[in-house]
């Protein structure tokens, strides 16, 4: 390996006092060594350093009318993110019996509701009119108190549990009503409850 | 084997060079953890620190000088002192890459020489972003616009925000048809498993 030889022209001295001429031979092995370490170091470090991020997206205003999606008063879940960093859900399209859950990251809080929503509603709401099952559909509201560490905790959760059809909405004066006494929702929401009877 | 070593001594020399750093960060943020692994460059990133203020962080120099440019077409009649910003404060400004000044601060702010600066950036009043005078999504647009609409957009906020800033931001922008965002998180959780879903563009349900 490269070496440096300082030893200097020793050796010629016949007679007199010969000193003891230790050979410094200096091995620069490990020099190379750590030089190719820092090379390594530096050539991943240059990538590695891109902040990571998740998708949001929110969707177009519709045009016309029959791009909206049908939805079934069966495939909704509601959350609603409190500003105690609660979380109540209800189902269907009428604000109504209201749950109280909680992100717990064992799976049994926010997300086994949704779950569970998401192995109902293929199987228990009625086809399409063009025939096809129903995906449960997450409408997530944030109250105005909450934070931002609840949205991105809840577009997380969409993410675990797999569910691709959801949209962030403002809450209805009803469900803050609703959230404000505790669960217990008030206000009867009159039109909801027309369209279902005709 | 002394050129061996030569050679990987250059090597060494040339990354060390390249090695951008990262920019120092003037606004505190606490990110949000989350699964996703998704990772990106080159966006323009929107901060929002605890208190809801907004500032702008973009990498590119040359597209900061356009950005300016057209704010101050658009904001000149609003603060007609503007539009008596130099070539040379343009040129400051683009030095920047980090800011948050509203529009009629900023000629203020570009004639302020380097220490001054340095002591104001650590506490910018941050871009208004209220509905009425939402000069963030108008920056935004200006970044848009000045990239040929592709450059991304990052929305780094504290996680303990109120979701009040946020919304306003997405709002602003979606009203502005722009509508797929990054939102800046660090890894946290089971890493792994399935791969991340992408939400579809659903129209919004009729209620």
């Amino acid at each position: 390996m490269a070496e440096i030889d300082t030893s200097g022209g020793g050796g010629k001295h016949k007679g007199g006092v010969r000193s003891k001429k230790m050979s410094t031979r200096v091995d620069l092995t490990p020099m190379v060594d750590l030089a190719f370490l820092l090379i390594t170091f530096f050539m991943l470090t240059t990538t590695l350093s891109k902040p990571h991020a998740m998708q949001l997206n929110m969707p177009k205003k519709p045009e016309k009318e029959d791009e909206k999606q049908e939805v079934g008063d069966c495939q909704v879940l509601n959350i609603l993110i409190d500003t105690l960093d609660q979380v109540w859900t209800y189902e269907g399209l009428q604000v109504a019996g209201l749950q109280k859950t909680n992100f717990a990251t064992d799976g049994s809080g926010i997300e086994k509701v949704i779950k569970d929503m998401m192995v109902k509603v293929p199987n228990k709401c009625p086809l399409t009119s063009k025939g096809a099952k129903r995906d449960a559909i997450v409408l997530i509201k944030m109250l105005h108190g909450a934070r931002y560490q609840n949205m991105v905790d809840i577009l997380n959760e969409m993410d675990i549990t797999g569910c691709k059809i959801y949209a962030i909405q403002e809450p209805d004066p009803i469900e803050v009503e609703a959230v404000e006494n505790g669960g217990t929702v008030k206000t009867f929401n009159k039109d909801v409850v027309k369209e279902e009877e005709k | 084997m002394t050129a061996m070593c030569d050679v990987s001594f250059l090597l060494l020399t040339f990354f060390i060079l390249t090695a951008k750093f990262k920019p120092e960060e003037l606004v505190a943020v606490n990110i949000p953890g989350a699964r996703s692994q998704k990772q990106f460059t080159d966006a323009i990133t929107l901060l929002v620190n605890k208190e809801g203020k907004a500032y702008i962080e973009l990498g590119e120099s040359k597209t900061r000088y356009q950005m300016l440019d057209q704010m101050i077409e658009k904001y000149g009649d609003k603060y007609p002192g503007i539009k008596t910003l130099t070539e040379n404060q343009k040129n400051y400004f683009s030095k920047i890459e980090t800011w948050g000044t509203p529009m009629e601060d900023m000629p203020r702010v570009l004639a302020m020489n380097g220490t001054e600066l340095q002591a104001y950036q650590k506490k910018m009043p941050g871009i208004p972003l209220d509905s009425a005078n939402n000069q963030l999504c108008d920056w935004v647009q200006a970044a848009r616009y000045a990239t040929g609409g592709d450059i991304k957009i990052a929305i780094k906020s504290d996680k303990d925000t109120n979701i009040q800033p946020v919304k306003e931001i997405v709002k602003g922008l979606t009203s502005r048809d722009i509508h797929r965002f990054l939102l800046v998180t660090s890894l946290t959780g089971g890493g792994g498993g399935a791969p991340e879903p992408e939400p579809t563009d659903d129209k919004k349900p009729a209620k």
